[in-house]
């Protein structure tokens, strides 16, 4: 960040601040849920298009004279409805995430250019742009919206038994249905919300766009599996937290906007991107690798400690018998 | 310990007449951890050329990891290895190979897709630079297959349609070709029947006669017997000790395979038994048949029976995991069709599995996680989240479990730790039936006299205990009935009192007697 400030004079002005974070806000929505997903050793590639077939359902029935805020919950609800189909490809027919959601992936994307096969800029009502572009306080509210989800999230995560079945599953899904955890209403569940909340940064997208766009969201998929990687959830299940979710999406944000402004082809910026995932998974990779090792070390000193209670407590049944 | 290997090794060796008396694999004080067990703790052993080495013992003793070991799949913590009589670094699977190890598994690696001599010279084809010379790979299979009796097999054939004897010809064929020098066999009897048991048998003769050591794991005692010169214990990790097989009957194999140091540490059986919790009336499953279960309150019932005798098996159906097919399951004075685990929990039966680190812990998560794991369940109040950190607290107490806190990943606990923590997940959701599923596997002598302690204690408490274990001294120790099971099939119940040898029979059977090929 030192670098693009450096580098940029425009990097660290309050224009480019609220620019960046309005763009991280759909990240954060959407990164927040998918952290859901691959804490419960999950994965949801179908975001990106979910995103443009919400976004431009939200458009369509907008244009054609529906209610505003209708429209927003519909397209709200084609976002549940690609979750639970995600979820019940997963749950109900075991197919695996990566297949299902990449076939998903593809059915979104198509069913957004059969609503509207180029983008949807005319007939949209005056106060479409509304939640997208104004401001509460001085904060934009697509951040104020981010910062509720998270937080919902986050409670969720650490406050909730479900929160608990999820880490769980992600943990050990045998252990945990051994243990009565209803693993396949979990599972379904963190799915229909990954639904959910892409629907809402749909309309938060659009409508800071200002058009319904079939086009959105390519590539948005990966920059939120970035995100959540970033954010230290582990690829393996059962590890992350929402806040480095957060400061994930920042990272991922942050990265191209500022090689946007130091002038850095748009080309480069995907090389940008693919290289901080590997490196992110790599790291996590040695991470865990190191605690495993610090892991063995520390049980072995817990055991001798143990040993030596161990005899006494012998002794002392041997004597009561 | 020591002369007892030295002593036992010289007449073997001297009844097969095989005078080199230089080992070709020698393992010395290898020691290797994971994490919550110690898997092998200084084990010393040699195998001698032209022997068949006998490796028994139960589940968890060590040999498995001895085996990854020495396949070059795991790394010892410590000690040496020497093949040959020169230290020898088993750093891959491939090294491995490299030094004359071969090792045959009951998962065999073949591939389906592949005549025979395309198994069999896997890795080392015969061509001319670049294309495989057929006829010649044909030609050199059917010789090595020769050598072992199976020169019947096409080499074209492919190795799809073989039986699993065939496939394991195959195997060795492949380790012939290497010039393995020690062929290990991980439990492959245990997947053949009779006649292709008498079959691999003559296949390792002929292994024999050419002067390469067979290391032969088996829980099949009558078979160790049969084909053995040489038969190492394995126990908790350690070896017992070596032995010629004509000095040790099967019985004294059993005796040494499991101990019986702890027997003082059980409770006394003047348990009160109370109401029926639970009745089987001929309950079969697609593994289990015929089962009679009369589940007591403050009863221990003891399940005894070999690895694979469906004793596992019969946990499931009672716990709702595995359908029942025919026959009656009556909880508390009611017949029951339990479609899933969460049915059984909510008629008060729990299941401590036997794979604890794959289906009881969730090793990553903390201690108090993993101990109110199920107590969640029914207890969604608005100030859960304290209730559950005391209730973790009050177990690990209560239960004395070892760890630093309760926020600690459980798998940084030990084994006996770990399933003190099982145990707890439960004992929150105070069930009136629990099913333990080796309890004391892979946990020390103290930690095992505290099971047992608690498991008295619960069923004093008035809860009905139904035990699977493989230790038999533990069970004829611990239960009021012993109920047998020999292949899926349910033997019968024989009083806690009951010798060693009366489960044993029943739980062995009439062995397919391999003595007809001798």
């Amino acid at each position: 960040m030192a670098v693009f400030t450096s580098m940029s004079d425009r990097f660290l002005t309050w224009d480019n601040m609220q620019n960046v974070t309005r763009s991280a806000s759909t990240v954060v929505i959407v990164g927040s849920a998918v952290t859901l997903v691959m804490i419960a050793r999950g994965l949801d590639l179908s975001v990106g298009s979910v995103l443009a077939a919400c976004g431009v359902m939200a458009a369509f029935l907008a244009a054609g004279g529906m209610n505003l805020w209708l429209s927003y919950l519909l397209a709200i609800c084609l976002g549940a409805a690609f979750g639970a189909f995600n979820g019940a490809l997963v749950v109900g027919f075991k197919v695996t995430p990566i297949i299902a959601t990449l076939g998903t992936l593809n059915i979104a994307r198509g069913m957004a250019y059969l609503i509207s096969p180029s983008a949807i800029l005319v007939g949209l009502p005056d106060d479409w742009s509304l939640i997208g572009t104004s401001t509460v306080y001085g904060l934009p509210i697509p951040v104020l919206i981010a910062v509720v989800v998270a937080l919902f999230f986050g409670w969720l995560l650490g406050r909730t038994v479900f929160g608990r079945h999820v880490y769980a599953i992600g943990g050990n899904e045998e252990a945990a249905r051994l243990s009565g955890v209803n693993v396949n209403r979990v599972l379904f569940r963190v799915y229909l919300m990954s639904g959910v909340a892409t629907g809402l940064g749909a309309v938060v997208l659009t409508s800071r766009l200002g058009s319904g766009d079939p086009n959105i969201g390519i590539g948005f998929e990966f920059e939120v599996i970035v995100a959540v990687i970033l954010g230290g959830t582990s690829l393996a299940g059962g590890q992350g937290r929402i806040a480095g979710t957060v400061i994930g999406a920042l990272i991922v944000v942050f990265l191209g906007n500022g090689l946007n402004l130091i002038g850095v082809e748009p080309f480069w910026q995907y090389v940008a991107q693919g290289v901080a995932l590997i490196a992110a998974v790599i790291l996590d990779r040695l991470a865990r690798q190191e605690r495993a090792e610090a892991n063995t070390r520390e049980i072995i000193e817990l055991e001798i400690g143990h040993d030596g209670i161990t005899n006494v407590e012998k002794t002392t049944v041997e004597e009561t018998i | 310990m020591v002369n007892e290997v030295q002593d036992s090794i010289g007449p073997s060796s001297m009844r097969d007449s095989v005078i080199v008396r230089e080992p070709i694999l020698e393992v010395q004080s290898v020691s290797k951890r994971y994490p919550g067990v110690l898997a092998l703790d200084e084990v010393n052993l040699a195998v001698f050329p032209g022997e068949v080495h006998c490796w028994i013992g139960e589940n968890g003793a060590g040999k498995s990891t001895l085996i990854k070991i020495l396949a070059g799949a795991a790394s010892s913590d410590s000690g040496t290895i020497l093949v040959s009589g020169r230290i020898v670094n088993l750093t891959s699977p491939h090294v491995a190979q490299q030094k004359g190890l071969s090792f045959i598994f009951q998962e065999l690696s073949v591939v389906n897709g592949l005549s025979v001599a395309d198994n069999i010279l896997l890795g080392n084809e015969i061509s001319n630079g670049t294309a495989i010379r057929v006829k010649a790979s044909e030609m050199r299979a059917k010789e090595l297959l020769t050598r072992i009796g199976f020169g019947y097999l096409n080499p074209s054939r492919k190795v799809s349609g073989l039986s699993t004897a065939e496939k394991q010809a195959v195997m060795v064929a492949r380790a012939l070709n290497l010039d393995a020098r020690v062929i290990f066999m991980d439990e492959t009897t245990a997947s053949l029947d009779r006649d292709e048991t008498v079959q691999l048998f003559s296949v390792i003769q002929s292994l024999k006669s050419e002067g390469r050591s067979i290391v032969f794991v088996s829980h099949r005692l009558q078979e160790v017997k049969h084909i053995a010169d040489t038969v190492t214990v394995f126990k908790d990790g350690r070896v017992v000790g070596t032995y010629a097989t004509n000095d040790v009957s099967v019985s004294e194999m059993v005796r040494l395979m499991v101990g019986r140091d702890i027997e003082h540490a059980f409770p006394a059986k003047d348990r009160e038994f109370g109401e029926v919790l639970m009745q089987a009336t001929s309950l079969s499953s697609a593994k289990v048949r015929d089962v009679q279960l009369c589940v007591r309150s403050g009863k221990i019932i003891g399940v005894a029976g070999l690895v694979g005798s469906g004793r596992t098996e019969l946990l499931r159906v009672l716990f709702g995991l595995d359908p029942v097919t025919v026959g009656e399951l009556e909880i508390v004075g009611q017949s029951r069709r339990l479609r899933n685990c969460r049915e059984a929990m909510g008629l008060g039966i729990g299941l401590v599995p036997e794979d604890r680190r794959g289906q009881g812990i969730v090793g990553m998560r903390s201690v108090e996680e993993n101990i109110t794991l199920t107590w969640t369940l029914q207890n969604r109040h608005r100030s859960w989240k304290r209730d559950s950190v005391k209730l973790a607290r009050n177990f690990v107490e209560s239960l004395r479990i070892r760890t630093p806190s309760i926020g600690k990943q459980m798998e940084l606990l030990s084994g006996g730790n770990q399933q003190k923590g099982i145990v707890a997940r439960w004992l929150a959701v105070r069930p009136r039936i629990l099913l333990l599923d080796e309890p004391t596997k892979g946990i020390d002598v103290g930690a095992k006299a505290e099971m047992y302690q608690l498991i008295d204690k619960l069923a004093r408490e008035g809860m009905a205990v139904v035990v699977v274990s493989s230790d038999l001294p533990e069970l004829l120790g611990l239960a009021d009935e012993i109920a047998v099971m020999r292949e899926g099939q349910f033997m019968g119940i024989l009083p806690g009192s009951c010798s060693e040898e009366e489960v044993m029979r029943l739980a062995m059977g009439h062995i397919p007697s391999v003595e007809v090929v001798a």
